[in-house]
């Protein structure tokens, strides 16, 4: 039978295996007190009879075992059962003198038992020293030794019930140990069923509690955040694709529609073609662009991050634009410092600069000027590119940036509606804020990178 | 040329080997990447044309093997991974050009004439002429007709790109990318205000055109016939 679940969780076994190093320690701890107990006491057993048997030896050597006798007769009267036993025996095996009955002979110091008593199970111990004298009698002192054994007892009493329940303790602390984590590590797995049952939003619960569950339930919760987050960029694009490119593909399907209906010349036919491929080439253009900024945006495109020079970025961007400022008498200037540089990828830097400065171009009438200003400073650097042309309604600032979102005004200028997408996505990819406001007139949009300056 | 074209579309191989036998080139077809290889190692091509994505060997696998064995054959790569780091990643492996899915033919005829023509590590120029038109490389002096023109950094590069190319074909992407460093298509037509400031600079005033549009695929400059 498979153990309940509890019991096979690692912080369980954790807890067993703690239980048993503290009652191994505490076993150690009980053994060294009752043995030093033990000792000590015996010692002072061994005191009291070793002082009365060298009395006694004392008599003997003045008076020999008679004097002895007669010492022993003197303590015994007072106390006939105790604390002090004492035998004397003549080589003959006769009791000359003593309050213990006849025992086997022993010599040295050693541990014995009171023989007088009924119960052979129950006697009382007695701690004892005898000798054999020199005329061949055999001496024996003793005394009561049962406080010892009895503190002895008391000892392992305390220890074996001190044992018992700190294991309970340590089994139960266990427990409710790992019952509270099995708890916190189930609401996390019920979290991931439900997310992976379609439940996209569900989040891991928190307790507030600010401890390594906390951390790992808030670490868990980012994830799931921006896995969600892009998740709905992905639906958001197939979404975008079904619905705005259907547009041009109507209109390219009416137009050789129409040329197979009614196109009779080969010229004819000739202008169709040329017309379906340059539509077609805007949807692939289109389609091209949403790709890219989904690639952006799911920050899968960091391998061309390098060190980049972006002053001499700025100046080639101006520079590719210059020809095209000059043809609609557009003043473009630029005043970019001499050192700035970012860490980043410089297709995606070009490209999102080279957007913005098109927006600039081409929503600006004739003899408009635009100016492009970068700066370092000490926590970043500044890029701001402004123009006097019809710039963005103050309502509208945050709908540019939506996939083919065109203003009301520029519906009829070329253009997918792509453009300021891709620039939010490169932006956010390399860290950098991008904020409109008003150049009155005209539009200003100011990057904010935060990273160091060469 | 002789080219041999790696696709294991059948349709796209079709339509890129006939359009560049038409061109007045011998092509030989592969359609997996491990036949591409064997052909490509055992015979003498003047240009691989390369699919990203083959069955058995991937045609960057392909094309490092190649180099790998010493054999420096061009490479154009020529598929529908358009990532941003894709291109990167195929012209580490070795690749020389990049042209992404869906093209346009006068695009991949402009880029096989370029690399074509590419001298295999030859001695360095240091003048490029044609007709009447003098570029020195070293001290970046223009003339032509022996007269002096002033060009500005960027305008040179151009010049020297359509000069390194004279005679061939060069579209709008190939001087985007080689002469800006500019991997996407902008929506404005910069390269063409570009060339016609170039053309205002060297053509002006001469009895003949050296810069020449072609039609739909792009630009030309070469001595009149």
């Amino acid at each position: 039978m498979p153990l309940p679940r509890l019991f096979r969780t690692s912080s369980f076994r954790l807890t067993v295996l703690y239980a048993a190093l503290f009652s191994a320690s505490v076993i150690v701890l009980f053994a060294v007190i009752y043995w030093s107990t033990s000792f000590y006491m015996t010692g002072q057993l061994d005191a009291a009879i070793d002082s009365d048997f060298a009395e006694l030896h004392q008599g003997f050597r003045i008076g020999g075992a008679t004097r002895v006798a007669s010492l022993i007769e003197d303590r015994v009267k007072d106390m006939p059962s105790g604390p002090m036993f004492y035998l004397l025996e003549n080589p003959a095996g006769g009791i000359l003198a003593g309050n213990l009955p006849k025992l086997p002979h022993r010599t040295g110091t050693f541990d014995t038992v009171d023989p007088r008593a009924p119960h052979r199970d129950d006697r009382p111990p007695l701690r004892a020293r005898a000798a054999i004298l020199p005329g061949g009698d055999y001496l024996m002192v003793a005394t009561g030794a049962s406080q010892r054994d009895e503190m002895g007892e008391l000892i392992l009493r305390a220890f074996g019930w001190g044992s018992l329940v700190s294991l309970l303790l340590a089994f139960g602390g266990g427990l409710m140990l790992s019952s509270g984590l099995l708890r916190r590590v189930e609401a996390i797995s019920r979290t991931a069923r439900e997310i992976m049952e379609g439940h996209l939003s569900r989040r891991v619960p928190t307790r507030g509690t600010d401890d390594e569950f906390d951390h790992l339930a808030a670490s868990l919760n980012a994830m799931l955040e921006r896995t969600e987050s892009s998740m709905h960029a992905m639906r958001q694009i197939s979404n975008d694709i079904a619905h705005d490119l259907r547009t041009p593909l109507t209109r390219l399907r009416q137009r050789l529609e129409l040329a197979q209906r009614k196109g009779t010349t080969v010229t004819e036919l000739r202008a169709a073609i040329a017309a379906s491929i340059s539509e077609t080439d805007a949807i692939l253009a289109s389609f091209g662009a949403l790709l890219r900024i989904a690639q952006i945006e799911s920050r899968a495109v960091r391998a061309g991050f390098a060190d980049c020079d972006l002053s001499e970025l700025l100046r080639t961007v101006v520079e590719v634009y210059q020809p095209t400022a000059d043809e609609k008498n557009q003043t473009l200037s630029a005043d970019v410092a001499g050192d700035l540089t970012t860490f980043g990828d410089r297709e995606l830097l070009a490209q999102m600069l080279a957007n913005l400065m098109e927006n600039a171009l081409r929503h600006s009438p004739e003899g408009a000027a635009i100016r492009l200003v970068a700066r370092g400073g000490d926590d970043g650097l500044t890029i701001i590119l402004s123009d006097t042309g019809p710039g963005i309604p103050v309502a509208e600032y945050e709908n540019v940036f939506r996939r083919f979102y065109r203003l009301e005004a520029s519906r009829t200028t070329p253009g997918n509606g792509l453009g300021l997408s891709l620039v939010s996505a490169v932006a956010a990819l390399h860290g950098i804020s991008v904020a409109f406001a008003d150049n009155n007139p005209g539009l200003r949009v100011t990057l904010s990178l935060r990273c160091r300056i060469r | 040329m002789k080219i041999l074209v790696v696709e294991d579309d059948p349709e796209t191989a079709e339509y890129v080997a006939n359009g560049l036998a038409e061109e007045g080139h011998l092509t030989v077809q592969a359609a997996s990447g491990d036949e591409g290889l064997f052909r490509a190692a055992a015979e003498k091509f003047d240009l691989l044309i390369v699919d990203r994505m083959l069955p058995a060997l991937d045609g960057l696998g392909l094309v490092k093997a190649l180099r790998a064995a010493g054999n420096r054959t061009p490479v154009l790569f020529l598929t529908a991974l358009g990532g941003i780091d894709d291109r990167v990643t195929g012209l580490n492996s070795g690749g020389d050009d990049y042209l992404v899915k869906p093209f346009a033919f006068a695009e991949l005829v402009a880029r096989v004439a370029a690399l074509g023509r590419r001298p295999p590590g030859g001695p360095v120029e240091s003048r490029l002429c044609v007709a009447d038109l003098d570029l020195d490389l070293l001290s970046r002096v223009v003339r032509r007709g022996g007269r002096e023109i002033d060009l500005q950094p960027r305008e040179f590069r151009l010049l020297e790109y359509l000069m390194r190319h004279a005679g061939q074909v060069v579209t709008r992407t190939m001087l985007l990318e080689n002469v800006w460093d500019f991997h996407f298509d902008p929506r404005t037509n910069v390269v063409e205000t570009h060339i016609s400031r170039l053309r205002g600079k060297i053509d002006k005033g001469f009895a003949l055109e050296l810069i020449h549009t072609v039609r739909g695929a792009g630009y030309c400059l070469r001595a009149p016939a």
